[in-house]
C-alpha cells in the first residue's frame, strides 16, 4: 500500500529538505513540530492511559498540506507525528505497541467526493462498485477496469498540440488514482494497466486519432481474451484432468476460476462432491454454493465454516483454491484463510492446487501477510460486533500469504508447475509479456 | 431399600439433574461439575450403608446414570470419580487410625525393587483407633454410616471449594506467564482464560488478539469484556489467524476436557490455531481447572467429542433454497494432540502434556476409570 506521507515535517533527518529552501515561517513550523514530537515521546514513556475518546481518522494521508491537525489537549498527543502515513486513528493518545503495529493496515477509506479533475463517469461508477464490494475478486476487478478504460479511451479526444501516445497516459492517471482511492489496486489491475501503458506509448504517432483509439481498444480486448478468458479454459482443462470420479474436492471461499473448473468437470460427467469452506468477513462461499447447486443434476455439496476443517480434511482428496496473486518466491497471496486450509491439508498429505493465470504474477517477494494487506470495511461486521473504542479495535484483514511449502502445484495456462519454479515463468514467457 | 423415602428423594434429585443434562439445560464444564457435586452431596447425606463398598456402589450407579444422560460433559464423570477418590481416602484414614502410616523413605533401591510407593500397600491397623468403625454391624447398621458421614461431607466440601476457587488459583501466577508488550492470541469465550488475562493485566501491559470463533462467535463477548478491563484488544475473524500468527508471542486457549494422553477437547478452531502456532513455533498454553482431567483417550474419532452444533448457525433458513441441497457440518469441539501443546496451567500448578497421566493417577483411582 502506498503511504502518501506528507512531504514536509517528517522528523527524519534523511528526508528533510534543506533549510534554505523553506521560508522562515515553514522553518518555524518545522521546529515546533519537532519539539512537540520530542515532548510527545517523553510523555508517552510516562503514561499509557488513553483517556481521550477516539476520533475517527478523518485526517487521511491525502491532506498533504494540511498540518493544522488539532493539538488540543496534552493527553491527545499525536505521537504518531512520525507515523502520519498510517492515516488511521491519529490524535488518539499514546497507544500500546499492539495497537501501533497494525496501524499500517490503514482503515478502508471512504470514497472522498473531492474529484480532482474530470473523472469519467464510467470510472466513478466503477469506483463506487469497488468500494461497495459489488465487484469482488481479482479477475472481475481487472476485467471491469479494462472495460471501463475502453469507454474512457473512446470518449477521449486529444487536445491540440499533443500526441495521443503522450497525453493519454497523463489523462488516465487521475482516473487510476480514483480507483485506487476506492480500494487498493490489485496485482491484476496493476499488471493490466502496465500493459496498457506500454501499448499506449507504443502506438503509432501517424495514425489518425480514431484509428489509434480503436487499436488500443482492440488490444485491450485481446489482452482480456488471451490472458484471462483463454487462459481460464486451458486451466480448466488441466485441472479437470486431476479430478477423478469419486473425488472429494475442498475449496475455500469463492474463486471464479475454481468455480469454472468445477462446473466444467461436472459437465464432463465426472462424479465428485465438493466441500465449500467459508469464513467471515465476506462469506463468499455461499455464492459459490448457489452456483454449484444450480447445475443439473446438482453437484453434491457440503458447507462448513473454517473452524470445522480438521473434522472434514480426512475425507478430502484434493484442495483447489484460487489466488489473488503469485509472487516470485512461490508465495500465494489470496483470501484470508487460504493459508490455514493449505497448511492443514499439507499436514494430512492432501495435495493443494492453486489455480492462477499467468497475468497474476507479481515480481515482488512476499514473506508474510503483513507487508501488504487490506481491511474489510465495517459494513461487513454484523451488528453483534462490539463497537470499537479506545481499547478495542476490530480488524478484518481480507488477504493472507500462503508459504510455498504448503502448496503442491500451481495450475497455470502454461502447465502445472511447482511453486518454486514460479520465478522462471516470466522468463519463459518472454519478459515483455508480464 | 427402594421404598425408603430418603432413597426416593435421592433418586429424584439424580433424575432431575440427568434430565437437565440430557436437555442441555446445564452446559459448560464448571457448571455441570457444580451441579453434579450438589447432587452427590445430597445422595451421600441421605445414603444408608453399612460398609464402604455399598457407598461406593451407590455413588457409582449415580455416576453412571448421569454420565449416560450426557456423555459429552466429561466433568460430570470426573466429579464423581473425584468424590469416590476422596471417599476411599477418608475411609482409609479412618480405618488405619489417626496416626498416619509411617513416612515411606524414598530410596532408589526400594524404587527399583518395589516400584512406586503406593499407599494401598500399608497394612490397616484395626486396633488402637480412637473412632472405632464397625462395619456390617448387625445390631446397629447405621453406625458405620453415622461415623463416616461427617468426614465425607467435609471431603465433598473440599471439592466444592476447589471448584469455586478454580479461577482464582489459575490466575495466581498469571503475571509470570505474560510479559510486557506481548501479543497474546486467544479463541472464543473461556471464563478461565478471561480471568487469567485480567489478572495479568493488573501487572503487565500487553495486547490480546481475540479470534471470533465462528459460528458461536464467543470471541465478540470476550473482546468486549477484556477491553472493558483495560486490555488493548483486537477482534479478528478466524480466517486471519494464520496471517497474524507471525506477530503473536503466545497462544492461550481454554479446554473443554483434558484427556489422558495429554491432548484435549477444545472449542472448534483450536486445532487450526495450534497448528498455525506450530508453524511459527509459538507456544500454546492451555488454562484449565483440574476438574477437566478425564481418564479418556481419543484414538479413533476425528470429530472431537462427536458433538455437533446447530447447522442453522452455519447456513440458516434465510438461504432457503440452499438448505435442502447442501450438507452442513458444524462440529462443536476439536481434538488437539498433545504434541501441539506446550503446557497446561491448572489450579494446582503447571504441567506439560507428558505428565498428565501422573496427575490422573493422583487424582482418581484406577478402578473408577470405567464407572
Amino acid at each position: 500500500m502506498s503511504d502518501s506521507a506528507p512531504k514536509e515535517g517528517q522528523p527524519l533527518p534523511s528526508s528533510q529538505p534543506s533549510q534554505k529552501s523553506m521560508s522562515k515561517a515553514e522553518r518555524r513550523e518545522l521546529q515546533e513540530r519537532q519539539r512537540a514530537t520530542k515532548a510527545a515521546q517523553k510523555q508517552q514513556q510516562q503514561n499509557q492511559a488513553a483517556s481521550s475518546s477516539k476520533s475517527k481518522g478523518q485526517s487521511t494521508p491525502q491532506k498533504k498540506t494540511d498540518f493544522g491537525r488539532p493539538r488540543s489537549s496534552s493527553s491527545a498527543v499525536p505521537k504518531d507525528a512520525a507515523k502520519d502515513a498510517s492515516g488511521a486513528l491519529d490524535s488518539e493518545g499514546p497507544k500500546t505497541r499492539g495497537l501501533r503495529i497494525f496501524s499500517h493496515f490503514g482503515l478502508p477509506k471512504t470514497l472522498g467526493h473531492q474529484l480532482k479533475g474530470d473523472i469519467h463517469p464510467a470510472i466513478i461508477r466503477l469506483g463506487l462498485q469497488f468500494s461497495e464490494f459489488k465487484i469482488c475478486g481479482a479477475n472481475a476487478r481487472c476485467i471491469a477496469t479494462l472495460t471501463a478504460f475502453k469507454s474512457v479511451i473512446q470518449d477521449y479526444t486529444t487536445p491540440p498540440q499533443n500526441t495521443l501516445s503522450r497525453h493519454l497516459m497523463t489523462y488516465l492517471s487521475p482516473q487510476i488514482s480514483h480507483l485506487v482511492a476506492a480500494r487498493p489496486m490489485s496485482v491484476t489491475m496493476g499488471n493490466a494497466i502496465r500493459q496498457l501503458k506500454l501499448e499506449i506509448s507504443g502506438s503509432d504517432i501517424d495514425l489518425p486519432e480514431q484509428d489509434a483509439k480503436d487499436q488500443l481498444c482492440s488490444q485491450i480486448d485481446h489482452y482480456i481474451q488471451e490472458r484471462i478468458i483463454y487462459a481460464d479454459s486451458v486451466i480448466e482443462e488441466l485441472a479437470m484432468n486431476k479430478i477423478k470420479d469419486g473425488d472429494v474436492i475442498l475449496t475455500y471461499a469463492r474463486s471464479s476460476l475454481v468455480e469454472k473448473i468445477l462446473i466444467r468437470a461436472h459437465a464432463e460427467k465426472k462424479r465428485f462432491s465438493v466441500i465449500v469452506l467459508d469464513s467471515r468477513p465476506l462469506l463468499e462461499g455461499k455464492t459459490l454454493l448457489r452456483t454449484l447447486t444450480s447445475t443439473t443434476p446438482p453437484i453434491p455439496c457440503t458447507y462448513a465454516l473454517l473452524p470445522a476443517l480438521p473434522s472434514l480434511i480426512k475425507e478430502v482428496s484434493t484442495v483447489l483454491v484460487g489466488a489473488h496473486s503469485l509472487h516470485t518466491n512461490g508465495a500465494v497471496y489470496s483470501r484470508a484463510g487460504t493459508a490455514m486450509v493449505a497448511m492443514l491439508a499439507k499436514e494430512h498429505s492432501v495435495p493443494v492446487m492453486v489455480c492462477c493465470e499467468t497475468y497474476k504474477f507479481s515480481e515482488s517477494v512476499m514473506l508474510d501477510a503483513f507487508g501488504k494487506n487490506e481491511l474489510a470495511p465495517l459494513k461487513f461486521s454484523p451488528s453483534e460486533t462490539p463497537k470499537p473504542h479506545s481499547n478495542l479495535e476490530v480488524l478484518d484483514p481480507l488477504y493472507d500469504c500462503t508459504p510455498p511449502t504448503c502448496i503442491t502445484a500451481v495450475v497455470t495456462e502454461v502447465g502445472l508447475i511447482p511453486p518454486t519454479s514460479i520465478s522462471s515463468i516470466p522468463l519463459a514467457l518472454g519478459k515483455t509479456n508480464l | 431399600m427402594a421404598s425408603d423415602p430418603q432413597m426416593i428423594a435421592s433418586q429424584r434429585v439424580v433424575e432431575d439433574l440427568a434430565s437437565r443434562l440430557r436437555r442441555r439445560q446445564v452446559v459448560g464444564s464448571r457448571q455441570s461439575a457444580l451441579e453434579t457435586l450438589l447432587v452427590l452431596r445430597q445422595v451421600v447425606s441421605r445414603a444408608r450403608f453399612s460398609n464402604v463398598e455399598q457407598l461406593v456402589e451407590l455413588i457409582r450407579s449415580v455416576g453412571r446414570r448421569l454420565v449416560d444422560a450426557q456423555p459429552k460433559e466429561h466433568s460430570v464423570g470426573n466429579t464423581v470419580r473425584k468424590v469416590l477418590h476422596h471417599i476411599r481416602e477418608e475411609y482409609r484414614t479412618a480405618t488405619e487410625g489417626t496416626a498416619p502410616t509411617p513416612a515411606v523413605t524414598f530410596s532408589i533401591a526400594k524404587f527399583v525393587s518395589q516400584g512406586q510407593p503406593r499407599r494401598h500397600m500399608a497394612a490397616p491397623r484395626s486396633d488402637a483407633t480412637s473412632v472405632p468403625l464397625k462395619e456390617n454391624d448387625p445390631d446397629d447398621p447405621d453406625s458405620f454410616a453415622r461415623t463416616l458421614k461427617p468426614v465425607l461431607m467435609e471431603a465433598i466440601q473440599d471439592v466444592f471449594d476447589e471448584l469455586e476457587t478454580v479461577y482464582d488459583n489459575i490466575s495466581k501466577n498469571a503475571k509470570d506467564h505474560i510479559h510486557s508488550d506481548e501479543i497474546i492470541l486467544t479463541l472464543g469465550k473461556s471464563r478461565t482464560v478471561e480471568s487469567f488475562l485480567k489478572a495479568a493485566a493488573h501487572h503487565r501491559n500487553y495486547t490480546v488478539i481475540v479470534a471470533e470463533t465462528a459460528p458461536s462467535y464467543g470471541g465478540r463477548e470476550m473482546a468486549k469484556s477484556l477491553s472493558s478491563a483495560g486490555i488493548s484488544t483486537f477482534l479478528v475473524p478466524d480466517s486471519s489467524i494464520y496471517a497474524l500468527m507471525s506477530r503473536v508471542n503466545k497462544v492461550i486457549l481454554g479446554a473443554h476436557a483434558i484427556l489422558a494422553n495429554g491432548g484435549m477437547f477444545a472449542i472448534s478452531g483450536s486445532l487450526l490455531t495450534a497448528t498455525a502456532a506450530r508453524a511459527y513455533s509459538t507456544p500454546v498454553v492451555v488454562c484449565a481447572g483440574q476438574f477437566k482431567l478425564t481418564p479418556l483417550w481419543n484414538l479413533y474419532h476425528e470429530y472431537g467429542a462427536l458433538d455437533f452444533g446447530d447447522p442453522s448457525a452455519v447456513l440458516g433458513f434465510e438461504e432457503g433454497d440452499l438448505v435442502d441441497k447442501v450438507d452442513v457440518v458444524n462440529p462443536h469441539y476439536d481434538y488437539v494432540q498433545p504434541e501441539l501443546l506446550a503446557t497446561f496451567i491448572t489450579n494446582y500448578g503447571d504441567h506439560p502434556p507428558s505428565s498428565i497421566y501422573r496427575l490422573l493417577k493422583e487424582t482418581y483411582d484406577d478402578e473408577d476409570n470405567e464407572l
